[in-house]
């Protein structure tokens, strides 16, 4: 067990290393370089240009450029520059982060509470109701759900739920942008949570709807499993009643697959972060990612790549190791 | 699979030969055509893709207006954001062209991706697999961790940056550079189904009986080993090219697909989107591009479905 978990975090690390290597790769592989808009200003003397080319160490080779990001770059915890600076301006790309990391996570939380909260007890309840009209209709539902994009279901609960509602209500639900409004400081303790939840709803539940229609189908296949084991019929036989039967017997074995497809699916929600922040204006990782790819500015991409790797590394390690914890049956070797 | 002479088929008529009642030989083409059949709505959507396959193989046959030049009216105006009428089936867009021409080039696109990286991701995935499958040791070991690596990537993140440099790379040829990518992002699942059947089925009497007789590795692993795990090869390259055209669809909405003005329907319903949340009424111009992705990757997911209903007789068949 214990070997394990080293090996797997060894393959982690190798993981990681590659994943620096793709990206700084690819970054680097364009004729454009940060430098580019400086280069192309006539106003900007010879002299700055070369002087920023060294600042950023740029006059280096490429490995030589990415060993030296490397050797920084873990060294996180011993001085505040380690992540280097961003191209856009001079500021420490760590700062960058650190400032952007708060709203994603706000993100991702709400969206997987949601998902969880939703997508179990749905799936548990069409299990129950196997081959009802609501059942069938949601079975339907979270297959559409599964083959929407991600970025049609955020523009369309924009269209309808923000722009059409407010259209024909006359009151404003939802906001479409941001995290807060600007007067947000003026407002009163209720005032400021109902501005972050009209902010959050429509972001979080665009990410939370795909979730919620696998989980929704994954649950039902599994309460569907237990519910045609041996162990069941035996309860039942028992004489125990069907609330018994399905809350102590059923709902506690059915529960057990779901933990690890929730922890793999916190990868896929990152990912789906990055579309869904970039379309509602959300000050996260995600849109400092594609604004960062943009301006070609690497530092910045490398540090939210290898956030995110982090977080993928981590969460499928999780995702394996709760197989063997949660079902005594699964060995590691 | 399509030989009557192989397989169950025989078998049965050589039962209901002895029992005295003549019946038709069922080969494992016609089982698999009965129970596809069945599956209702993999049926409907066979009909829908050869609809939208046709309509795209075919664009350039078809009345179909420049879908890359904006259209005027008789007094030279351009007719931008017109809603749909008997002319512009679609509408047009905000810059006058013809909605329904740009989301059949569009679907061009997302298709020709789509496919390419469905090809690459079956002939790389089944290669890979079969080889570490059928071979085991070493090999094995450093295939499945090349694979587990490549498996372990944060997929969109990956592609969006790959996409960003790669489109600067293969100007003009946007959409194969995405299918490269995409297929070398995708193979990795399959790869591991793979491996799996082959790991299982080398074991298998008619290998042995195979490998008596003189066959060559090569041989035994295309003619004998392969065809048996072609089910779960073609139900996992459906379900891929279903999350390819969603992949493209999200990489060209952020603007790291195909240069416009070349359709592409992420490309359209970004900029519908744009369009419609400013107020201007416009819903045409985000709901063709989003519905026809919608109803495309709905169809592949559906037609995935069915195929594995009706290729894998083990698993329940589950009516929708």
């Amino acid at each position: 067990m214990f070997q394990y978990v080293i090996r797997r975090l060894v393959y982690g690390v190798i993981t990681l290393i590659a994943l620096s290597v793709i990206t700084f790769w690819l970054m680097n592989s364009t004729k454009g370089d940060a430098l580019d808009r400086l280069k192309s200003n006539p106003r900007i003397t010879q002299e700055v240009i070369q002087q920023q080319t060294e600042f950023y160490g740029l006059d280096k080779s490429k490995p030589q450029q990415y060993l030296t990001w490397a050797k920084n770059f873990v060294q996180v915890w011993n001085y505040p520059d380690a992540w280097g600076r961003s191209f856009q301006g001079t500021q420490k790309v760590q700062q960058l982060v650190y400032e952007r990391f708060g709203g994603t996570l706000r993100l991702m939380t709400t969206a997987l509470l949601m998902a969880v909260l939703i997508g179990i007890p749905l799936g548990i309840y069409q299990a129950l109701k196997q081959y009802s009209f609501f059942d069938q209709t949601m079975t339907f539902a979270s297959f559409v759900t599964y083959s929407t994009p991600i970025f049609v279901l955020a523009i369309g609960l924009q269209i309808i739920l923000a722009l059409y509602l407010e259209k024909w209500t006359g009151v404003k639900f939802f906001y479409t942008s941001g995290m807060n409004s600007v007067h947000y400081a003026d407002f009163s303790f209720w005032g400021r949570i109902g501005d972050t939840v009209q902010h959050l709803f429509l972001p979080s539940i665009s990410i939370a709807l795909i979730s919620i229609a696998g989980y929704s189908r994954f649950q039902r296949a599994s309460m569907l499993d237990v519910m045609h084991s041996d162990y069941l019929r035996t309860a039942k036989a028992k004489g125990l009643s069907r609330r018994t039967v399905i809350v102590k017997h059923a709902l506690r074995n059915a529960l057990i697959p779901i933990v690890t497809l929730v922890s793999l699916d916190i990868a896929a929600l990152l990912g789906g972060a990055v579309i869904t922040e970039t379309i509602f204006a959300w000050p996260g990782m995600g849109r400092l990612y594609i604004t960062a790819i943009g301006a070609n500015d690497w530092p910045e991409v490398l540090a939210v790549v290898m956030i995110i790797g982090v977080m993928v590394v981590v969460m499928n390690l999780i995702a394996d190791l709760s197989y063997g914890w949660l079902d005594p049956r699964v060995r590691y070797d | 699979m399509t030989e009557p002479s192989a397989g169950p088929g025989a078998d049965d008529r050589s039962l209901d030969l002895a029992e005295g009642i003549s019946v038709e030989p069922l080969t494992q083409w016609r089982l698999f055509r009965t129970r596809f059949v069945r599956h209702r709505l993999a049926m409907v959507s066979v009909v829908v893709l050869g609809i939208i396959v046709g309509a795209v193989l075919f664009a350039d046959a078809l009345p179909l207006a420049n879908p890359v030049r904006g259209l005027s009216d008789s007094t030279g105006r351009l007719v931008n954001l017109l809603s749909p009428r008997r002319a512009y089936w679609f509408g047009t867009d905000d810059l006058g062209r013809d909605l329904f021409s740009r989301v059949i080039y569009g679907g061009r696109t997302s298709l020709t991706v789509a496919g390419l990286t469905g090809l690459m991701v079956a002939v790389f995935g089944t290669v890979v697999g079969a080889v570490a499958g059928y071979y085991g040791g070493w090999i094995d070991t450093v295939l499945m961790r090349f694979t587990d690596l490549i498996l372990s990537l944060p997929l969109l993140p990956v592609a969006i940056v790959a996409a960003a440099s790669l489109r600067e790379i293969f100007q003009g040829h946007e959409a194969i550079a995405l299918a490269v990518l995409l297929g070398t992002l995708l193979w990795g699942s399959l790869a591991r189904i793979v491996r799996a059947e082959f790991l299982s089925l080398r074991e298998k009497e008619f290998v042995e009986s195979a490998r008596a007789s003189g066959a060559r590795d090569r041989r035994i692993i295309f003619r004998h080993i392969l065809p048996n795990a072609l089910s779960p090869i073609i139900v996992n390259t459906t379900l891929v090219i279903g999350s390819a055209i969603i992949l493209e669809a999200a990489l060209s909405f952020l603007g790291f697909g195909v240069r416009p003005p070349t359709p592409a329907w992420g490309q359209m319903a970004a900029d519908g989107g744009r369009v419609a949340v400013t107020g201007s009424g416009a819903w045409w111009f985000v709901v063709f591009p989003s519905a026809a992705l919608i109803v495309t990757v709905l169809a592949v997911n559906f037609l995935g479905d069915g195929l594995r209903d009706a290729l894998d007789p083990t698993q329940t068949i589950e009516r929708r």
